[in-house]
């Protein structure tokens, strides 16, 4: 292979997006009507990026989410990531290798301390390196948890930590695309400031790709680009 | 609470296995003990219906069997000799005829005179005699009947000896005790008396009693001896034979060296009287199939309460299976943690259930086995026809002796626990765990991330 050959293909595949909706429409059936929720859904995903998905209540911003982060199947068009086909990939393995989401409600393991959450993410998707335990508490104290609390249930945390639990439990997965769903909704002002500033490191900093579902303006705002859903269709805007 | 409901299944669980286990224990003991008595005698109506017995026609007296009849002593020995029996015996009923040097006993205010004989048994062993084996008679002086026993020795009872002065050596004379017409009844036989016993039965006062059925006048002989005495000639021929066997269920093993060592079974049938080995083993039985139908129930009913509680648990844990599924765990993995936790409970509790199930299944145990008992003892006896009398000669003389049983039931169950029943309940154990949680579990292969993380708006 040719340095010339080399550089066409490096510089072909940081053209590719790392995620793309191709087509994608979804429905659901309720009280025996269906109702199309996404029509025909074509939108490209860069790294390091961070991309903000607004829209009004019940416009479909979660279950672009759900469709985006391999946690459901469309019924009309494919998600890729890195060109490859999620359903092929197995959305399993694209949810443990390639993806992870922090959720609206968090969904952190209770009964576990911050450093088990984080730690637990570790071991199901097989992140690589030892030393987890330590790995965890790094990445816990880079979010701003402190030491103290990392060992305390996520029970006795508050919002914000409980918010930054979730985040490195996501980062902690070593995954090149991180979704979050109303990441803020119940953070107050200067906690959600903090968080949007994470979300904007690990995008510009990192590299990562960040797709965050948010009605708040103060985050689109720190977006890279802003894609609003209206009547099932994604726009720039 | 799921170690809790565990421990109590597995404990009744264990106790059915340690009854079931110590009530086999006692069955084989009871079989080792006691086994299961053979009888072979002659079949008179097989005899006759097959042309063999004694007719006019083949120049025997009418009313006579004939030599076809007669079990020879030689036949006996070699089924004997067949590995599944464990003991064995034979006798000779006939009778004897006193002679110039011994009289018969007469009891006071018996009435003497008229033809009147010695009952004169021969046996192969006097000790498995059914009077001597449960103390009815002992001997008092000199040697029993056994198999080596001189062919012309002689047991008489101390009523007799002390009425005829006769002491261990000394020689009588007897003389053929069969009513056969052709038989010569005036020859005299020496005889050497072996062994003098001593009968608990006392003698009958009545006139008109024979004294051939005082106990003092009593013989025993060997089987060969007593031939003699009913004129026949050669080895000896006997009425019945028995055959002890370690296990009722080696009688077809013994039919088969039988027929193999020339006995025909069609006129010599082989009888099968297991009574004492189920009198001893009835309750005991009875108890482990109770101890089984409970072993079933519990583990039916276990299983369906630890199902309906795992799944119980499955539901509350539908959020954190979602998290992970959310992660990409995969289902099996998911349904493989909840089965070590239902596991590592089943562990804790089977060795707590190990711990207290001894002392339990002997409570229960032997509280229901005492039950039983009691319900054996109270029942109504069995009056069924013995399968041993296949012919007219009873069996309550001097052979196997009656077949009655003597013995009493099993009472007390020996529990502990072996390795075997650890093992067992080790795998009952889990496979209830593996049941209660793989068939609940089978929600958790339906489950959708997507459902349980999200509002789906």
């Amino acid at each position: 292979m040719t340095a010339a050959t080399t550089a066409t293909t490096d510089e072909k595949a940081a053209k590719t997006p790392v995620l793309q909706l191709a087509g994608v429409s979804h429905s659901y059936t309720s009280g025996g009507r269906k109702r199309m929720i996404l029509k025909n859904v074509s939108q490209s995903f860069q790294s390091g990026r961070m991309y903000a998905v607004v829209g009004p209540s019940g416009s479909g911003k979660t279950t672009l989410l759900a469709l985006a982060s391999g946690l459901d199947t469309p019924v009309a068009g494919k998600v890729r990531f890195r060109g490859d086909d999620v359903a092929e990939i197995g959305l399993g393995r694209y949810r443990n290798r390639h993806v992870a989401t922090v959720f609206q409600n968090l969904n952190l393991l209770n009964y576990m301390t911050a450093v088990q959450n984080v730690v637990s993410a570790m071991e199901i998707t097989g992140a690589r390196g030892g030393r987890k335990k330590q790995r965890a508490e790094q990445i816990l104290t880079r979010l701003g948890v402190e030491p103290v609390d990392q060992h305390r249930r996520t029970l006795q945390l508050s919002g914000g930590q409980q918010q930054r639990v979730a985040i490195a439990r996501a980062l902690a997965c070593e995954v090149d695309v991180l979704f979050a769903d109303e990441p803020t909704g119940s953070l107050d002002q200067d906690t959600a400031s903090e968080i949007v500033s994470v979300f904007q490191a690990l995008a510009h900093e990192e590299g990562k790709c960040v797709i965050v579902v948010t009605h708040s303006r103060e985050v689109a705002a720190a977006a890279d680009e802003v894609l609003r859903l209206r009547a099932g269709a994604l726009v720039r805007g | 609470m799921l170690t809790g409901l565990f421990f109590v299944v597995c404990t009744l669980v264990l106790s059915g296995f340690l009854i079931q286990s110590a009530a086999a224990r006692a069955a084989d003991g009871a079989k080792k003990s006691v086994g299961a008595v053979v009888t072979m005698q002659l079949d008179l109506n097989a005899l006759m219906n097959s042309g063999k017995g004694g007719t006019p026609a083949n120049g025997l007296s009418p009313g006579l069997i004939g030599p076809n009849g007669d079990l020879h002593i030689d036949l006996v020995d070699r089924i004997c000799e067949s590995p599944v029996v464990v003991q064995c015996n034979y006798t000779t009923q006939g009778g004897a005829a006193p002679s110039s040097d011994i009289k018969l006993y007469q009891p006071p205010g018996a009435q003497s005179g008229g033809v009147d004989f010695f009952q004169g048994d021969g046996v192969r062993d006097l000790n498995a005699v059914q009077d001597f084996r449960n103390g009815d008679s002992k001997l008092i002086a000199g040697t029993g009947i056994g198999p080596d026993s001189p062919a012309d020795g002689v047991v008489i009872e101390k009523r007799l000896a002390d009425a005829n002065h006769l002491k261990v050596g000394a020689e009588v004379h007897f003389k053929i005790g069969e009513l056969d017409p052709s038989l010569d009844h005036t020859k005299e036989f020496p005889y050497t008396v072996v062994g003098i016993y001593s009968s608990d039965k006392a003698s009958a006062t009545g006139q008109n009693v024979p004294a051939m059925l005082d106990p003092g006048n009593q013989l025993y002989f060997t089987a060969a001896g007593a031939s003699t005495l009913l004129g026949k000639t050669g080895d000896g021929v006997v009425n019945q034979a028995t055959f002890t066997l370690a296990d009722p269920a080696d009688l077809g093993r013994l039919k088969a060296d039988a027929a193999a060592a020339g006995a025909d079974l069609s006129i010599f049938p082989l009888s099968i009287n297991d009574k004492e080995y189920q009198t001893l083993v009835g309750p005991i039985t009875k108890t482990a199939g109770f101890a089984t139908v409970t072993v079933w129930l519990v583990s039916i009913g276990g299983t369906v309460i630890l199902g309906l509680i795992v799944a119980f648990s499955l539901r509350e844990r539908r959020k954190e299976m979602g998290v992970l599924l959310s992660m990409g765990e995969k289902k099996p993995r998911l349904l493989g943690q909840h089965l070590v936790e239902v596991f590592a409970c089943a562990v804790l509790a089977i060795a707590g259930a190990t711990a207290i199930s001894t002392v339990l299944s002997r409570a229960v145990g032997n509280h229901m086995l005492a039950g039983e008992v009691s319900s054996a003892e109270n029942a109504p006896k069995d009056n069924t026809p013995d399968h041993s009398s296949t012919f007219g000669a009873s069996a309550s003389g001097a052979g196997s002796g009656s077949d009655t049983p003597t013995v009493t039931p099993i009472s007390k169950l020996d529990v502990h626990v072996s390795s075997s029943d650890i093992a067992r309940i080790g795998a009952a154990g889990l496979g209830i765990a593996a049941a209660a949680t793989l068939i609940p579990g089978i929600a958790v292969l339906r489950l959708n991330p997507r459902e349980i993380l999200t509002k789906g708006d």
